[in-house]
């Protein structure tokens, strides 16, 4: 046994040369299948992001079709700008920037008159059971039918806040004005 | 090889959680619901096993001197793996699990598992013991899940049972401690399944010690 252990010890003291070789060895074999499941399943994750964004952007604004916009203005919290054909647009804005927990993301959707249609909350890491009541209908559907700049109750605005996470409450109203304001540019 | 061993050890005596007290982190946040404890507990498993098989045959080849070196890179490939096929396939597990999946990466059970077992072991051996330690994670967070998720929401079985996949309700939500929840509630759950589990596996040990005392 002691034999056989210095035998391997022996096996295992190895010279630069090999460590290179090996270490280089398995990581391209890694490499290799790594590349070979993510061809595999790409096609597949993308569908899956695609068919989630359709199922918000129908919440938000039902509308039979959705083509991409082009956003020219220089806010960096509008991720993507969709036109609900003969609807109004639906924005995708990030408010991870006043969030409390640095993760969150909504989809607004803006009627032709440049009122709020609904909002539905994407990403979200807030606290659960504080922040998380941002997805129910009591907060999200204050938004329905305003326009303009709004604002939470504590600020003067007319949005009442969720009690315990006037945090997130902002945040989303301060995403809302972004989604507002950028479609007002597109005109 | 000693499989019933293993499975004691893994299980038991030399459960990765309780005893080693490694890869609590996980353990403690992603155990609010049943549904997460069984994905995370699994996906620990496969992942475990996998990169415990892929050491075991390549012990005889990694140099001592970079083998720390060499178990990342498999154990990254593996969880790499692990998550796109979970985004792929099981988005709700992914969405729900979040960082944790590639958090595994850097998970201690697995490269303890690499380092203690695999690298020494042959590779029926180091499979199994990767199944084991496995399932010994994984019984961990399903009782954490179950106490947490009764206890902090009044449910059982959230995201797999009940209407919607919300959960059968035992008792109103507002009732439960909510803190329990939150990860305040991990760390107080995973210490008492700690004692416990302690205060079982040494009670033996006492009464035998009780004995030699006597005799």
């Amino acid at each position: 046994m002691s034999e056989n252990a210095a035998k391997t010890e022996k096996k295992k003291e190895a010279g630069m040369a090999q460590m290179v070789i090996t270490l280089g060895a398995i990581c391209a074999v890694c490499a290799l299948l790594l590349g070979l499941v993510n061809k595999v399943t790409e096609p597949v994750i993308a569908e899956n992001e695609m068919k989630k964004k359709m199922v918000a952007m129908q919440e938000v604004l039902a509308a039979d079709d959705y083509a991409p916009a082009t956003y020219a203005g220089d806010d960096a919290t509008i991720l993507n700008v969709y036109e609900a054909v003969g609807k109004g647009h639906v924005v995708e804005v990030n408010c991870a920037a006043g969030s409390f927990s640095g993760t969150l993301s909504i989809m607004v959707g803006v009627n032709s008159d440049g009122t709020v249609s609904g909002v539905s909350i994407v990403t979200t890491a807030e606290t659960s059971g504080l922040g998380s009541k941002a997805s129910d209908p009591a907060f999200k559907d204050q938004y329905v039918g305003k326009g303009g700049t709004l604002a939470v109750d504590k600020d003067g605005g007319e949005i009442v806040a969720i009690s315990g996470a006037t945090i997130t409450s902002r945040a989303v109203t301060a995403g809302v004005n972004s989604a507002l304001a950028a479609v007002g540019q597109l005109g | 090889m000693n499989v019933k061993q293993q499975l004691k050890e893994g299980l038991l005596t030399q459960n990765p959680v309780t005893v080693q007290l490694l890869g609590m982190c996980s353990t403690m946040a992603i155990t609010t619901s049943l549904f997460n404890g069984i994905g995370m507990g699994l996906s620990v498993l496969v992942i475990l096993t996998l990169a415990n098989i892929f050491i075991s045959v390549l012990r005889n080849v990694i140099p001592n001197k970079i083998r720390i070196a060499c178990f990342i890179v498999v154990i990254a490939t593996f969880v790499t793996m692990v998550d796109l096929f979970l985004k792929a396939y099981l988005e709700d597990l992914s969405a729900s699990l979040g960082v944790f999946i590639p958090l595994i990466v850097v998970n201690c059970i697995i490269l303890g598992r690499a380092e203690s077992f695999a690298y020494k072991n042959g590779v029926a051996a180091s499979a199994l013991d990767g199944i084991f330690q496995g399932l010994g994670y994984t019984w961990v967070l399903v009782v954490m899940c179950v106490i947490r998720e009764f206890l902090g929401a009044g449910k059982f079985g959230g995201g797999l049972l009940g209407e919607g996949g919300k959960g059968i309700v035992i008792f109103p939500e507002e009732f439960g401690i909510a803190g329990l929840s939150r990860p305040v509630g991990g760390f107080l759950v995973l210490a008492c399944v700690i004692a416990a589990v302690q205060y079982f596996l040494n009670k033996p040990k006492k009464a035998e010690k009780k004995e030699e005392v006597a005799q």
